[in-house]
C-alpha cells in the first residue's frame, strides 16, 4: 500500500534528520554560548554564522514533522537578523536568551515525550525543564493583586504591555501563557496584543457568566476563562494543567488487529502523533500483551479468524486489573445492528474502517486522555487535586524502598493549616476550602517534579521528598511557609492571611513508613506548640 | 495543456532531498531528478530537459537567483518555468523573484504530504 509505504519512509527520515537535528543543535548551543561569553566587541561574523544555522532548522525541521521546532528557530533567526541589520548590536542579556532558547528546544527534541506532528488546534510553546512558567497579564490597572498572587505561586509575571513595550516583535520573553481581563480591556486592544505572542496559551477573564462569553472565548481559541472575581486558587490549577497536561507520557495503545499492514499503518500513523504503541497479531497474545505494555487503550478488529473482537473483550474484562481501561472495536461493519450486538457483549465504541489517519490519532487521542483522566481522578483528592491518603502511604513505602536502593535518604514533611478552624467559624467552609486549595497548589507547584503531595485529612498535608537531606527539606518547607503567610487569602468582605506548621522527618532516622511519619507529625505538633507559623525537624531519642 | 512530469530538485541540504522525493515521487507520482547546486542544476537541465525545476534560494556556490538567471541566459534551458523554495518570504522578495521570471515561490518548510499538490496547483495556474 502506498500510504503505508509513504508514512514509514518519512518515519524514517524523521528518525534519521532528528540525530541530525540534535547535533546542529549542540553545535549552535555551543556557537551561541561562544559569543554571549565573549568579553570583546560582539563578533557579527559568528552573529551571522549562527543565523544561518537557524535558517536550515527554520527551513527544514516542519517537513520532517518537528513543526514548533522550525517556529521556534525561525523566531530567533528573524530576532537575530534584525540586531545583525539593526545598528545596535544585540545585547549579552539578548545573546544568553538566544543561547537559553536553543537549549530549551533541545531538550524538547532530546524528551521523547513531546510530540510534534498532529499538534492539536492551539497549540502552545511549553516550558520545558527548570525555567519558570512564564505568565503575561492584561489588564487595566488593577492587576497588581492577581501579579503578586501569581508570583506567589512561583509563575514569572509580567504585564503583556511592557513585554510588547516599543520593540514589538522583537521581544526574548516569551510568555507560556497570556491572561486576558476582557472586562477591562476593549477588543481592539487586547486582540492584537494577544496576536504577538503566539505561542503562548490564552485565559480570558470576564465580567460576565454564561453562554455567550464563553463562547466568544472559545472562538479566540482560549484555553481557560474565568469570571470576576477571579478564584486564584482555580486559576492557578488551570495554568499548571496547561502547561503540564502536554509533558505527560505518550498515550499508549495496544493495536489487536490480524491484517499485519493495516495494524503497521496504524502503528506508525499514531507513532508519528507522539503516540505510543504495540501491535498484536494473534490474539491469543493480548493479556501478555496487555501486562507488559499496560496501555491506556485497546484497539480491537472485530473480525480474526480463531477469536472475534467481542469475545476477545470479554476475555480481557474477566480481569479486574482491565476493566477500567476503554475497549474499542475497529470495523468495516457499518451495520448498526451487529454494532450494538458487540457492544453489548463488551468494549466501548467503535471506529469504522477505513478511517483517515488524522481520524485515527483524533479518535485515539480523545479516549486516551480521557481514560487518564478518570484514573487520575480516582486516585485524588477532589478539592485539591492531591493524591489520597491511602495513595500517599504506599508512595512513602515505594521511596523508602528506592532509598535503601540507591543509598539516599528521602524526607516525610507533615503540614497543618494554623487555626483552620477560626478560619471556618469566621469566614465560612466556602473560604476554608478556598484556604485548603491555594496551600495545595503552592504545594505542588513550589516542590520539585520527583515530589509528592498528599492530602493527608482535613486541613492536613503531606509530602514525601525523595533524595533529600533534612537540611534541604526544612529550607524548601520554611520558605515555602513564608511565602504562604504572605499570600493574600480573600473572604466575602475581607482579606486576611493564613500560616501553616510543619514537621519534617528523614529516612535516615526512622526506618519504615509508620515511624516516619509519626516522628514528622510529633515534630509538626512541636512546631504548633512553639508557637505556629514555623517548621521543626523530627529528632530521635538519643 | 502538458501535464507536470519531470521536476529536477537542486537544493544543497541532503535530507530536504529525501523527503522531497519521497513527497514527490511516491506522493505525488513525479519523476525526479536532484541535483547539490546551481552550477550542475544548469548542465542538469540542459541535458535532462525536465517540466519544471524546483530551486532553492540559499545555496553555497551559486544561488537560486543567479542559477535562474543563467538558466534564461542558455537556449536549452530558457523556457523550462522555475519554482522557488525559500524559508524567506517577505512580499518585497516575492515581487524580487516574480520580477526574475519564477512562476512562483514555496515556503519552507513544506508538508510532505501537500507539496505535489501544491506544484500542481501553481503548473494548473501558471498554464490555465
Amino acid at each position: 500500500m502506498a500510504d503505508i509505504d509513504v508514512q514509514a519512509r518519512l518515519a524514517a527520515l524523521r528518525e534519521q534528520y532528528g540525530l541530525r537535528l540534535s547535533n546542529d543543535l549542540q553545535t549552535l548551543m555551543s556557537q551561541s554560548r561562544e559569543v554571549s561569553t565573549r568579553q570583546s566587541a560582539v563578533d557579527f561574523e559568528s552573529l551571522d554564522v549562527l543565523r544561518q544555522g537557524l535558517h536550515r532548522i527554520a527551513g527544514s525541521a516542519g517537513s520532517f514533522g518537528y513543526a514548533a521546532l522550525s517556529r521556534d528557530a525561525r523566531e530567533l533567526e528573524i530576532g537575530l537578523q534584525a540586531a545583525i541589520e539593526g545598528a545596535n548590536p544585540p545585547t549579552p542579556s539578548m545573546l544568553t536568551a538566544l543561547h537559553d532558547r536553543l537549549q530549551a528546544c533541545y531538550r524538547a527534541l532530546e524528551s521523547p515525550k513531546l510530540s510534534e506532528v498532529g499538534e492539536p488546534q492551539g497549540s502552545y510553546h511549553l516550558a520545558s525543564g527548570d525555567r519558570a512558567i512564564r505568565v503575561a497579564v492584561l489588564a487595566d490597572g488593577d492587576t497588581e493583586t492577581l501579579i503578586q498572587s501569581l508570583s506567589g505561586f512561583g509563575y514569572e509575571c509580567r504585564q503583556l504591555t511592557d513585554i510588547l513595550g516599543p520593540h514589538r516583535g522583537g521581544t526574548t520573553w516569551h510568555p507560556d501563557i497570556a491572561i486576558v481581563d476582557t472586562a477591562k480591556v476593549a477588543d481592539e486592544v487586547w486582540k492584537p496584543a494577544v496576536e504577538e505572542v503566539p505561542q503562548a496559551a490564552l485565559i480570558m477573564l470576564s465580567a460576565e457568566s454564561g453562554f455567550e462569553p464563553r463562547l466568544k472565548a472559545v472562538r479566540h481559541g482560549a484555553m481557560g476563562f474565568f469570571v470576576h472575581p477571579v478564584d486564584v486558587p482555580s486559576l492557578e490549577h488551570r495554568l499548571r494543567h496547561l502547561v503540564n497536561l502536554p509533558q505527560q507520557d505518550p498515550y499508549r495503545v495496544l493495536i489487536v488487529d490480524d491484517d499485519v499492514e493495516l495494524a503497521e499503518h496504524f502503528r506508525l500513523t499514531l507513532k508519528m502523533s507522539g503516540i505510543e504503541s504495540r501491535v498484536i497479531n494473534d490474539p491469543h497474545d493480548v493479556l501478555q500483551g496487555l501486562r507488559e505494555f499496560i496501555p491506556d487503550l485497546v484497539l480491537i478488529d472485530i473480525n480474526m479468524p480463531g477469536c472475534s473482537g467481542p469475545e476477545l473483550a470479554r476475555i480481557i474484562r474477566f480481569d479486574d486489573d482491565w476493566l477500567k481501561i476503554p475497549l474499542i472495536y475497529l470495523s468495516a461493519e457499518s451495520d448498526a445492528h451487529l454494532q450494538a450486538q458487540a457492544l453489548a457483549q463488551a468494549g466501548d465504541d467503535f471506529l469504522v474502517k477505513p478511517i483517515s489517519d488524522v481520524g485515527l490519532v483524533a479518535a485515539v487521542t480523545a479516549r486516551a486522555q480521557r481514560s487518564r483522566q478518570l484514573s487520575l481522578a480516582l486516585a485524588r483528592d477532589g478539592l485539591t487535586g492531591l493524591i489520597k491518603h491511602p495513595a500517599i502511604k504506599e508512595l512513602i513505602e515505594l521511596e523508602m524502598a528506592r532509598g535503601q536502593r540507591t543509598d539516599t535518604a528521602a524526607c516525610v514533611v507533615m503540614i497543618d493549616i494554623d487555626r483552620f478552624k477560626s478560619i471556618n467559624d469566621t469566614y465560612g467552609h466556602g473560604t476554608g476550602d478556598y484556604v485548603i486549595r491555594l496551600l495545595a497548589n503552592l504545594l505542588r507547584q513550589r516542590l520539585r517534579r520527583v515530589d509528592h503531595v498528599g492530602r493527608y485529612g482535613g486541613e492536613e498535608f503531606v509530602a514525601v521528598l525523595p533524595s533529600c537531606s533534612l537540611e534541604n527539606a526544612r529550607e524548601a518547607i520554611e520558605r515555602i511557609r513564608v511565602s504562604f503567610s504572605e499570600l493574600e487569602c480573600v473572604a466575602a468582605t475581607e482579606t486576611f492571611h493564613a500560616t501553616f506548621s510543619a514537621g519534617v522527618s528523614s529516612t535516615h532516622q526512622w526506618p519504615n513508613a509508620e515511624t516516619l511519619l509519626e516522628a514528622a507529625d510529633r515534630a509538626m505538633y512541636e512546631a504548633k506548640q512553639g508557637g505556629r507559623d514555623q517548621t521543626r525537624i523530627a529528632v530521635p531519642p538519643s | 495543456m502538458k501535464p507536470l512530469q519531470r521536476i529536477l530538485h537542486v537544493e544543497d541540504d541532503i535530507s530536504i532531498q529525501e523527503v522531497a522525493k519521497v513527497a514527490l515521487e511516491i506522493v505525488g507520482g513525479f519523476e525526479v531528478t536532484s541535483c547539490d547546486d546551481g552550477q550542475s542544476a544548469i548542465s542538469r537541465a540542459a541535458e535532462w530537459q525536465p517540466d519544471l525545476i524546483l530551486l532553492d534560494v540559499m545555496m553555497p556556490g551559486i544561488d537560486g537567483p543567479t542559477t535562474l538567471v543563467r538558466l534564461r541566459e542558455q537556449a536549452s534551458t530558457q523556457g523550462i518555468p522555475v519554482i522557488f523554495m525559500t524559508a524567506k518570504v517577505q512580499p518585497s522578495e516575492l515581487e524580487h523573484y516574480r520580477a526574475l521570471g519564477a512562476l512562483d515561490v514555496v515556503v519552507k518548510p513544506f508538508d510532505p504530504m501537500t507539496l505535489a499538490e501544491q506544484l500542481r496547483t501553481i503548473w494548473e495556474r501558471s498554464n490555465g
